[in-house]
């Protein structure tokens, strides 16, 4: 198999994956399938899909500033490639952006809402812009095909200095302005990377990382069609890079030092190792393997100090998109495996795209032979006999199908449905009740629940008749089954019906059209009530009548059942404090039940209320 | 009127009538923990929450209700507003989700609707329609101690300077809201130290949306120079060449 089919082969699996993770993205929402959360809004797709991949763009407006406002003429081999990668990139920036944004059918919104206040703002209409002006730059080299475009061609090419010079405008202000969005949050962001010059910070560092990614794209399609690199071209680049990356690393030090934050570079939380890190991989290591004539001129050289810089650029993006922001305690975030495929997805959905391309139009001088000339061989065997046929050729666009449908059929199979089912809710088991004349009601066991004084209210709501008030007898002829073995969740509804059971032979021995209809769906929807055959399943006078199969949560249960009660007698008693939530969630009530456990109650401020608004 | 909202937490008994009055007003869900909730109680079902501070203080969290609001400056599509009655409100028709809001706010206070296919941001609005008809929010009105009262900003900020030198020995002397990121609408009194309500660094009295400022506002100049720049490097480098006599057709 050749390097390119073996790397679309990867990319389509990827592809593949992220097709599934997409899917369940827009049908379940963004709680179901990331691990975003209230105290980490901002995860992957921003740190890595947006931040860094308008960063991996930039190489675009540096190769065409090169070219059309340096007229450096030998550098035009590699304008046509540069402004493919730049417009791919910003496809999938903008991709990556539907994925993240809660509502993405309003994305057109910030065309028609103005608020120019916001840093956003203006990344979104760079991103509009630029990916505008880089379609219109890079469009004469497909239209070359099609002599009916010719004109459009023309016109394009003769006013493509206007737009080189509005795409580095566009750039300028885009590159930056990614910047810019963090300087509203110094109380996030570490003080390491938060600067108020960020947004120049961040102009440099693209600058360096347009030049690497143009020599890595460079080489890696080079080995990928077995062409000639132009390492000669190349290494003028990696000239130019390296003063890039001295003025970068001067500029953060110096504003580091500047705002007095050099203690912080040896403090011992994670971040201070964090940034070294990610100094020596963007800067200092491509500048010093740069800075070596011999490597800067080799094929390798070039190779490793673009690999190191760009994984660097792109690692100091995620780090201000989110990893070197302050802890809060409960901040911890790691990418979910949909966050995570989706994105590699994105990637890889627009290296297929720049592949298809390059053997399609005239990127470079000579167009790659077609690698799928060569097709794969599998064996083959009669349908019959099973005799072995040999090795027919198996086309390479069915191995990427079969790669793209199998793949997709794995990520649904990883999909969790029970995650978007408990709609983010974790399961939280329940515990029986303790205690004797006064219950400990405390289902999760928190110290949040209650003394319940079991004799005084049973003495007043009238002795032994009204145990019927509050229990009902779960299961048939049951007279002392627990609420916590139906109500077995503290905030999830429960299947509390037994349906093997009432079918099963050794148990009811129901046929299916004693419970369903006939002709109907049979679903719990279309069936009987409990109560339709299980006359006398709720004694006279019991206040409970579940009607459908499910249990409330244990939560819910519990404080229906005493609010029910509370309110009223509040209001008829003119005692408003009976149905505060204080009145029985209070701190301090000690209990040693009758095996010598004891207790202690929490006050509720701080737990959550879990109320319905009565 | 400057519609303004003073906590006195001395005077708190953590009974959580606001809470409840909050979520009936504005007809919330019933709330159960959820993966993605915060510890302090408030969440796209609870604008408003009673937490422990120090020294078990009850201490409510809401919207400040910023003066200079950070989040409402970082919207890009302007859904965030403050308006002329002090409440921040919040027009879900224009929001498109991005949570720049969430990632802005200093107090930590916009919540998501995580688990919703078409989800919004929630936050308290100070019952912006029950203010503006002249009457208060619901969870001043429900409070059974006073200890969270509703009125003008001004008079609220001269009462409470009142109590705290009116007993020093009970109250610690600042006023939070007064002026932290420029002022906010909802002031508190307390015997115990407030600063746990925001992220970890102490915030300073500069409005939050100054600090971007300056790069926005340098925007326009910087595209202008750019394509000026670009243009005048063009044109000075193509007539060198053309005056050292290679001219280089431009060539596909």
């Amino acid at each position: 198999m050749s390097r390119v089919r073996k790397l679309k082969f990867a990319l389509w699996v990827v592809t593949g994956l992220a097709v599934a993770a997409a899917l369940a993205r827009f049908l379940l929402g963004l709680g179901g399938t990331t691990n975003l959360s209230d105290a980490v809004p901002w995860g992957l797709w921003i740190g890595f899909d947006v931040m860094g991949g308008v960063a991996l763009a930039a190489g675009g407006f540096i190769i065409t500033a090169t070219v059309y406002i340096f007229k450096l003429e030998r550098y035009h081999t590699i304008v046509r490639s540069a402004v493919l990668t730049a417009f791919l990139g910003y496809v999938a920036v903008a991709v990556g952006l539907l994925f993240d944004l809660g509502l993405p059918w309003n994305i057109w919104h910030m065309i028609v809402f103005w608020n120019p206040h916001s840093p956003l703002f203006e990344v979104g209409w760079c991103v509009m812009l630029y990916l505008t002006v880089l379609s219109l730059e890079f469009f004469p080299v497909p239209a070359e095909e099609w002599s009916a475009l010719a004109r459009i061609r023309r016109f394009l090419i003769q006013w493509r200095l206007p737009l080189v010079i509005a795409g580095i405008g566009l750039s300028i202000l885009h590159q930056s302005s990614l910047g810019s969005l963090f300087l509203i949050m110094p109380y996030r962001l570490h003080p390491l990377w938060y600067s108020p010059i960020l947004p120049v910070i961040f102009l440099i560092s693209a600058i360096g990382l347009g030049l690497m990614t143009v020599i890595f794209e460079s080489h890696f399609t080079a080995y990928l069609y077995r062409r000639k690199p132009e390492t000669e071209l190349l290494a003028g680049l990696g000239r130019a890079a390296r003063w890039v990356l001295i003025l970068y690393l001067v500029v953060r030090l110096g504003d580091l030092a500047l705002r007095g934050q050099l203690g912080a570079l040896v403090g011992w939380g994670w971040q201070a190792p964090l940034f070294w890190l990610e100094l020596a991989l963007m800067a200092v290591v491509p500048a010093a393997l740069l800075f070596v004539p011999t490597v800067r001129r080799s094929r390798s050289g070039q190779w490793a100090a673009a690999a190191i810089g760009i994984f660097g650029v792109v690692l100091n993006r995620i780090d201000v998109g989110g990893l070197a922001h302050m802890e809060r305690g409960e901040g911890f975030y790691l990418p979910a495996w949909t966050e995570l495929a989706i994105s590699a997805g994105i990637v890889s959905a627009a290296a297929l795209a720049f592949l298809f391309i390059v053997e399609h139009f005239k990127v470079w001088e000579t167009r790659p032979a077609d690698p799928e000339a060569d097709p794969l061989k599998l064996p083959e065997f009669d349908k019959i006999d099973t005799t072995w046929l040999g090795v027919p050729a198996v086309a390479a666009r069915t191995m990427y199908s079969l790669a793209f449908i199998l793949a997709a059929s794995v990520g649904f199979a990883f999909l969790a449905p029970e995650r978007a089912a408990s709609r983010g809710v974790p399961p939280a088991p329940v515990h029986r009740a303790r205690g004797g004349d006064t219950l400990w009601v405390d289902g999760n066991l928190n110290g949040y629940g209650t003394a319940f004084k079991h004799a005084e209210h049973q003495k007043r709501e009238g002795g032994a008749a009204s145990c019927v008030k509050c229990h009902h007898m779960n299961l048939p002829r049951d007279r002392d089954t627990g609420c916590y073995e139906c109500h077995h969740d503290m905030y999830q509804p429960v299947d509390s019906f037994r349906h093997d059971w009432h079918s099963s032979p050794e148990g009811a021995r129901l046929a299916c059209y004693e419970c369903h209809e006939r002709g109907k769906a049979r679903s719990a929807a279309t069936a009987k009530d409990c109560s339709a055959c299980h006359k006398d399943l709720y004694p006279a006078g019991a206040l409970i009548q579940v009607k459908q199969y499910r249990a409330v949560g244990y939560a819910q249960a519990m404080h229906q059942l005493c609010l029910g009660c509370h309110v009223k007698a509040a209001r008829q008693k003119g005692k408003p404090d009976l149905a505060r939530c204080a009145n029985c969630h209070k701190e301090g009530i000690d209990l040693v039940d009758a095996k010598g456990f004891s207790y202690r109650t929490r006050e509720l401020a701080g737990a959550r209320s879990v109320l319905p608004p009565y | 009127m400057k519609a303004a909202i003073l906590t006195d937490t001395t005077k708190c008994i953590g009974c959580s009538e606001c809470v409840i009055a909050c979520k009936k007003v504005n007809h919330l869900d019933p709330d159960v923990p959820r993966r993605w909730d915060l510890d302090d109680g408030l969440s796209a079902r609870n604008w408003t929450s009673v937490v422990k501070g120090p020294k078990e203080a009850f201490v409510r969290k809401q919207c400040r209700h910023c003066l200079e609001p950070a989040c409402a400056s970082a919207c890009p599509v302007g859904a965030l507003q403050k308006t002329d009655t002090g409440a921040v409100i919040y027009d879900s028709s224009k929001c498109m989700g991005c949570r720049y809001c969430m990632m802005a706010c200093p107090y930590g206070i916009p919540r998501y609707d995580w688990d919703e296919t078409v989800p919004f941001v929630r936050k308290c609005i100070l019952c912006y329609e029950r203010i503006k008809s002249g009457s208060q929010p619901a969870c001043t009105q429900a409070c059974p101690t006073g200890a969270t009262v509703f009125g003008d900003r001004d008079v609220l900020l001269a009462e409470a300077h009142r109590r705290i030198s009116a007993t020093p020995g009970l109250y610690i002397q600042n006023v939070w809201g007064e002026d932290e990121v420029g002022g906010t609408s909802v002031l508190y009194v307390s015997n115990a130290d407030l600063s746990f309500l925001t992220h970890d660094v102490a915030l300073g009295s500069a409005p939050l949306p100054q600090r971007t400022a300056p790069a926005m506002n340098a925007v326009p100049y910087a595209f202008t120079g750019a394509l000026a720049a670009m243009a005048g490097l063009s044109w000075i480098i193509g007539r060198r060449m053309k005056n050292q006599g290679g001219n280089q057709g431009e060539t596909e």
